[in-house]
């Protein structure tokens, strides 16, 4: 009898890949599958109603969708930028302390302990053109005598949701770069001051290479992050009003869990997708440039 | 001595059969609930120990959320085949989604239990010939609450008078509520009315609005007739008080909690609303508008016809329960003459006629309690529910946007409501209702 015998790297990979099939492959699978059906929640028999790229041709025709997909891309953009920055100035700050610094690290990262759910109804509170915070500071203070409609105006409703991301992710970038500033050799630094550089040329040219490659990571974790933005736009808008705010994921959970149309859900999260994954490669590309200008290799 | 003993237990036991089901009738049995959950609903779920002694059966709750957490539940449940759980919290607005769920209800309740309750409630809850939820004591329609002092001012009269042509008196129609609220509107201080501003609070709000104009959201093969010259009318009614600034700026975002937080706030001149914010809005510790709270029926739109857009609260026993009799004996128990008692103590809204006339009764020495509930009487009178389709919410995520849209200006009502009707028209044809 003919035994095959496994390569002993193959069987102790095994269990490895029996979990990730099971956990990982098996519901993409399904989910990529049920694309490509009519499925409803309600109606479980409708999965094997196979309708082919009918789903994926409403999606890619449907002028909301596409006005959600390019809003997602402007809040990536703007808050990635605006955490990026203000990550970069706290991690700056941070590490010219001298005392209490481990205090200060622990408590730049309080935003990151709220759950996302909580960060919505604080901020939606924070809004509220009538009984919120800041309308009745600015009243208070005579700024101005009209409420403003935070949430509803559609560039200021925008504005709180993106302050409410920079918010609560602003620490990922500092705690990330502060790791990189701890990492920089003392060397170069010492050098620049004997050749007499200005602390900007200190920082320019020496600094800030080194902790790009940290940026990027940040960046590349951040950007996955707001680009499945849901919790707490769900909580301080769903997305509206009238659209003003509907990102990909408030419509794709929209479309999925209250209208129960998950085979069209599906559709439009697999064609949203591609947006993450350029996003990443984007990121882990500029990612390699800095480790291979920093001598680190590619 | 002895016989006489026998002769009373008997009695007793006479007594213990016709309110509950026998005892030990179902012994051994266990009964899983999916149930909502929430304080206000606590206090009914703890008379469940009492119908468990009497009949022997066992209640395992097994989930308990809101309705709107439940209903993802549901769905996923019918996706996953997982539905042999047997007593489920049910909702008018919610029930017509799960046709495939729940069991007919008629062979299992008796038809003169039945006929003890609301009879506009019973129709509601039956859905294409199948009574699918008994109603407990939650009903819910909305009545006018208005702060009081606004309509006793002298100065506030003679102006009014002076503006409009009439006597400034609580309002009995929309357009009256109109004038008033732009009347009392001081913006940021105080607005003169609110409205909720998004999701199916707001077609529901729209959809009663539509009826009162003599208007209908729906033809009978739930083909969109909203896109008449009665569903501009109503949608106006949203648009211009915006435009007036009679509403907060953000009511578009607007939903029950802070509707009701905004009345307590004493910043909204009036407001309609569901019945389980009476005892809030009258509370000295929770609502600056204490004591001067009055409640009138909600208005009549142009055709004469009332608002009254109402959804209620029952039990349903699922198809694949494995114990119906057991399952329809609890919910039986669970909306019965004492259960609607207790709960509707607490304030809510009975469902069962007796019941009406009971909490009337109950609350003759309390003047505020007296007027809630003769608002909510008459209101109740002419409610309606939504319209009896399983593409209800999906149809009101295509509308709300669009409202939306008119009212803070993007579209107008009527490019607003063409692209409502047409979405929904779509979305009706592609599920194959027409």
């Amino acid at each position: 009898m003919l035994r095959y015998k496994l390569p002993p790297w193959l069987l102790l990979l095994l269990p490895a890949i029996v979990v990730l099939l099971a956990v990982v492959m098996l519901p993409l699978l399904l989910s990529l599958y049920s694309s490509f059906t009519s499925y409803r929640l309600t109606r479980p028999d409708s999965i094997t109603n196979w309708i082919g790229l009918y789903n994926y041709e409403k999606a890619l025709t449907d002028a909301k969708f596409w006005a959600a997909f390019g809003r997602t891309v402007l809040l990536l953009t703007v808050a990635l930028n605006l955490e990026m920055l203000l990550g970069l100035g706290l991690a700056l700050l941070v590490s010219k302390v001298t005392h209490g610094q481990r205090a200060l690290r622990t408590m730049m990262m309080f935003p990151m302990m709220f759950s996302p759910v909580l960060v919505g109804f604080q901020f939606k509170f924070i809004f509220n053109d009538n009984v919120g915070l800041v309308n009745n500071a600015l009243q208070s203070l005579g700024i101005t005598q009209t409420a403003i409609p935070w949430l509803v105006d559609g560039n200021l409703a925008m504005f709180s949701i993106i302050f409410a991301e920079v918010w609560t992710s602003t620490s990922v970038f500092a705690i990330l770069i502060l790791a990189g500033l701890y990492a920089i050799p003392k060397d170069p630094l010492e050098a620049a001051k004997v050749d007499g550089c200005t602390s900007w040329q200190t920082f320019r040219h020496i600094t800030l290479p080194f902790v790009m490659p940290f940026i990027y990571i940040a960046m590349a974790i951040r950007s996955l992050d707001v680009a499945r933005a849901y919790d707490i736009v769900q909580i301080m808008t769903n997305g509206g009003p009238a659209r003003r705010t509907e990102l990909l994921w408030t419509l794709i959970g929209r479309t999925g869990y209250v209208d129960a149309k998950m085979g069209y859900a599906n559709a439009m999260g697999y064609t949203s997708i591609f947006l993450a994954i350029f996003f990443t490669v984007y990121f882990f590309r500029k990612l390699t440039t800095a480790r291979t200008e920093l001598g680190m290799g590619g | 001595m002895n016989k006489f003993a026998s002769g009373a237990s008997a009695l007793v036991l006479a007594a213990v059969c016709a309110s509950f089901a026998q005892a030990g009738e179902f012994d051994g049995i266990t009964l899983e609930a999916k149930l909502i959950g929430g304080q206000q609903y606590e206090a009914l779920y703890a008379r469940i120990p009492e119908w468990e002694k009497a009949t022997g059966a066992k209640v395992n709750i097994i989930s308990k959320k809101n309705h709107f957490e439940l209903d993802k539940e549901f769905k996923s449940d019918i996706a996953a085949g997982t539905t042999s759980w047997c007593v489920g919290s049910n909702h008018s607005s919610f029930a017509s989604q799960y046709p495939t769920l729940y069991t007919d209800l008629t062979g299992l309740i008796p038809a003169e239990t039945v006929a003890q309750f609301v009879g506009a409630n019973i129709k509601a809850a039956t859905l294409d010939g199948k009574l699918v939820m008994l109603p407990r004591a939650q009903f819910d329609v909305s009545a006018l609450y208005y702060q009081k002092d606004l309509y006793e001012d002298a100065d506030n009269k003679a102006k009014f008078k002076e503006k409009f042509g009439y006597d400034l008196a609580v309002p009995e129609t929309w357009q009256q509520v109109s004038d008033q609220a732009v009347f009392f509107s001081d913006p940021p201080n105080r607005y003169g009315t609110q409205f909720a501003g998004k999701d199916e609070a707001i077609v529901g709000r729209y959809y009663e609005m539509v009826v009162a104009e003599g208007g209908k959201l729906f033809n009978d093969d739930f083909s969109p007739a909203f896109n008449s010259p009665e569903g501009v009318k109503a949608l106006n009614w949203f648009v211009n008080l915006y435009k007036a600034s009679a509403v907060p700026p953000g009511t578009t975002n607007y939903l029950w909690d802070d509707l009701g937080n905004g009345f307590a706030s004493g910043t909204i001149a009036l407001n309609l609303d569901w019945p389980g914010w009476a005892g809030f809005f009258n509370d000295k510790a929770a609502s600056k508008v204490a004591g001067n709270v009055g409640v009138a029926p909600a208005p009549k739109g142009s055709a004469g016809a009332r608002t009254g857009w109402s959804g209620f609260h029952g039990f349903s026993v699922t198809e694949d329960c494995a114990n119906k009799e057991a399952a329809a004996s609890l919910v039986d128990f669970l909306t019965n003459e004492d259960s609607q008692k207790l709960e509707s103590a607490a304030g809510p809204l009975p469902s069962r006629t007796a019941v009406w006339d009971y909490v009337t009764e109950q609350a003759k020495s309390d003047p505020y309690r007296s007027e809630v509930l003769a608002a909510f009487k008459e209101t109740a009178k002419t409610a309606f529910a939504v319209p009896a389709t399983p593409y209800w919410i999906e149809a009101t995520n295509l509308i709300y946007p669009e409202l939306q849209a008119a009212i803070l200006g993007d579209k107008t009502p009527e490019e607003a409501l063409e692209a409502a009707s047409e979405a929904v028209n779509d979305m009706m044809r592609e599920n194959g209702v027409y």
